[in-house]
């Protein structure tokens, strides 16, 4: 790809993860100033720190993953899997042909 | 890594009959089969008690053992642990092998995993029937058994994720799928089992308990079943997936939104209002991803839409979706506070489940067992009008079923929300209640002409080569 559509392609990568990520950022953070307050004002709302908590692993894990797969080229050539996947299948249906007894 | 170094898992595999044999343990996937239909079967006797009991039609009145309350535990836990579990493992057996080229870590320990499955499911339905079941819905294995089941789930993931790690290069979107779902399932069921039992109590351990139920669900079954559809489609239509990026987006989408909905099944309680709206919020964010997995699989079928006449694993597959999208358009309206007023523990979630759980998830595993019991048999369907019948029977009685539950439900609603007596609503109920036996009865037809089926098939002769490459049911 020609080095100005490269740096186009990224401006626009920029602008939309911002777009996106900055109302949700926000969101998350003043709904969690809110869970901190319930917490502390009452101690049944305790309760809601579990599901919070359990999510918050849970998606900490997956954004390693993501992050782990990102660097490791997992979405870089991201429709050759597909193809790969069946001429796998192929190989093997051949290699099943050939051995079967009536064929 | 750039793409063009990365070494493809195809670089290697099988060269002859014998590679082929390591690769695939075909016994080991029939062995799963044959176990999960034998719960299809008891799980279904316990439906059909549970809906004759519903219509005052229970000749088994007075004897304990046999009390509906412990047929209804029954009937669900031998769907999710027996059928479904059993049918899951059974075909992971075939596709994960074939994706990766590798074969699983260790046969004796799947042989080994076999067995104590078996024993785990066992054990839960003797438990219930003893009244010993634990009081957590879907959870309701006995306390005894939750080490044993967990201990089967880490060797299952262990097992499968051997050749997983192994398979080079960008990972086909099924293979995330399978491996989400083993994490995700060992997770849930350690979290429903053993935290509101030993750890927190009160609305903690009802909302923790909510949270399992739906996870059970969205993060067991779904990836399970959806890597399933991605390596099934496109092997039976001989094309690859409409797009291969929209999947991972899929796929993402789930693992991000999922695991924060379970409180959707909790709108109007003690639960504070914001974390009920976030479930709502993220409810509505994994309908975009639904949408986009939807949107794949029909983009995968255009131009080979008559595949859904003659080819009838593919139509299986393609009516369990139509009915996934269904459920999820269900869901959509389910998750506002509005339409909670009037559904709200009615039979309308009963339909929804019954939906969900037989109509797309079941369908999907029947269609796989219709496409590979040849397979792994070396054996033709013995009557492929008995595979018909078997298909109608089941998607029109979950169809009937399903429309019968949902206008169950709201007129159970309205007569709740019109402050009637209590047993007005039973009254208003009982004509839909009398089709859900007829329905069920249908569909329980349905799935013993599949096993006289399998029967005969498996006392023929051996046929041609069958490959799967011209099935019988193509
Ligand atoms: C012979 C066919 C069937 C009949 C007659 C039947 C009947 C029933 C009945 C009467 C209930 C209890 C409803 C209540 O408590 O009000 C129930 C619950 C349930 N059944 Fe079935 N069922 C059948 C097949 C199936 C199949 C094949 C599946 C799954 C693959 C399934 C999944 C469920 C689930 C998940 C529930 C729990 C619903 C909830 O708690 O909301 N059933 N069924």
């Amino acid at each position: 790809m020609p080095a100005p559509n490269r740096r186009k392609n990224r401006v626009w990568t920029v602008v939309t993860v911002l777009f996106f990520l900055g109302p949700a950022m926000f969101g998350f953070g003043t709904k969690f100033y809110e869970l901190v307050q319930v917490f502390r004002g009452d101690a049944s709302g305790a309760f809601a720190v579990t599901p919070i908590v359990n999510y918050l692993l849970a998606g900490c894990g997956f954004l390693l993953l993501f992050g782990w797969a990102a660097k490791n080229g997992m979405f870089r050539d991201i429709e050759q899997p597909k193809f790969l996947m069946l001429e796998n299948e192929n190989r093997l249906d051949a290699v099943e042909r050939s051995a079967a007894p009536h064929a | 890594m750039n793409a063009p170094e990365m070494e493809s898992s195809s670089a290697i595999g099988p060269e002859s009959a014998a590679d082929l044999e390591r690769l695939v343990e075909r016994k080991l996937v029939l062995w799963y089969y044959f176990a999960a239909l034998t719960y299809l079967i008891v799980s279904m006797l316990g439906g059909l008690l549970m809906a004759l009991q519903l219509i005052q039609c229970n000749e088994l009145q007075g004897i304990e053992l046999l009390s509906p309350g412990r047929w209804r535990m029954l009937h669900t836990n031998a769907i999710a642990y027996g059928f479904l579990a059993n049918a899951f493992l059974g075909t992971l057996h075939w596709a994960i092998p074939r994706l990766t080229m590798r074969p699983v870590l260790s046969k004796p320990l799947s042989y080994l995993i076999f067995a104590a499955w078996q024993i785990v499911v066992v054990s839960t339905a003797v438990g219930i029937l003893l009244g010993q079941a634990q009081a957590v819905e879907w959870g309701e294995t006995p306390v005894w058994i939750d080490p044993v089941a967990l201990l089967g789930l880490l060797l299952v993931a262990v097992n499968f994720m051997a050749p997983i790690a192994g398979a080079k290069g960008p990972m086909y979107v099924s293979l995330w799928y399978f491996m989400a779902a083993f994490v995700w399932t060992f997770l849930t069921y350690a979290m429903g089992n053993f935290i509101p039992q030993y750890v927190v109590c009160g609305t903690n351990a009802g909302a923790i308990a909510g949270l399992f139920i739906h996870d059970l669900v969205g993060l067991f079954v779904t990836p399970l079943g959806w890597g399933l559809m991605y390596y099934f489609v496109p092997i039976l239509l001989k094309k690859p997936i409409w797009s291969h990026g929209l999947s991972l987006v899929g796929f993402w989408g789930l693992a991000f939104f999922y695991p924060l909905q379970g409180i959707h099944h909790f709108l109007y309680t003690p639960i504070p209002m914001f974390l009920q709206y976030g479930a709502v919020i993220s409810t509505i964010a994994v309908e975009f991803v639904v949408a986009t997995v939807i949107v794949n699989f029909f983009g995968t079928l255009y131009g080979s839409g008559r595949a859904v006449v003659t080819n009838l694993p593919i139509r299986w597959f393609y009516t369990g979706m139509i009915l996934y999208f269904v459920t999820c358009f269900q869901c959509a309206l389910q998750v506002t506070l509005t339409f909670q007023q009037l559904i709200h523990f009615t039979d309308w979630v009963v339909g929804h489940a019954h939906l969900v759980m037989f109509g797309v998830f079941s369908q999907w595993l029947l269609g796989i067992m219709t496409y590979l019991i040849p397979r792994l048999t070396g054996k033709e369907w013995y009557s492929r009008t008995l595979c018909e019948w078997h298909y109608w029977l089941s998607a029109t009685s979950i169809v009937v079923m399903f429309l019968d539950l949902t206008m169950a439900g709201l007129f159970q609603g309205w007569s709740w929300s019109s402050m009637q007596y209590w047993d007005h609503s039973t009254q208003v109920s009982q004509p839909f209640w009398i089709v859900r036996v007829f329905a069920g009865l249908a569909m329980f037809s349905g799935q013993i002409v599949f096993i006289y089926n399998i029967y005969r098939t498996l006392s023929g002769p051996r046929t041609a080569p069958a490959t799967g490459l011209q099935p019988a049911t193509a």
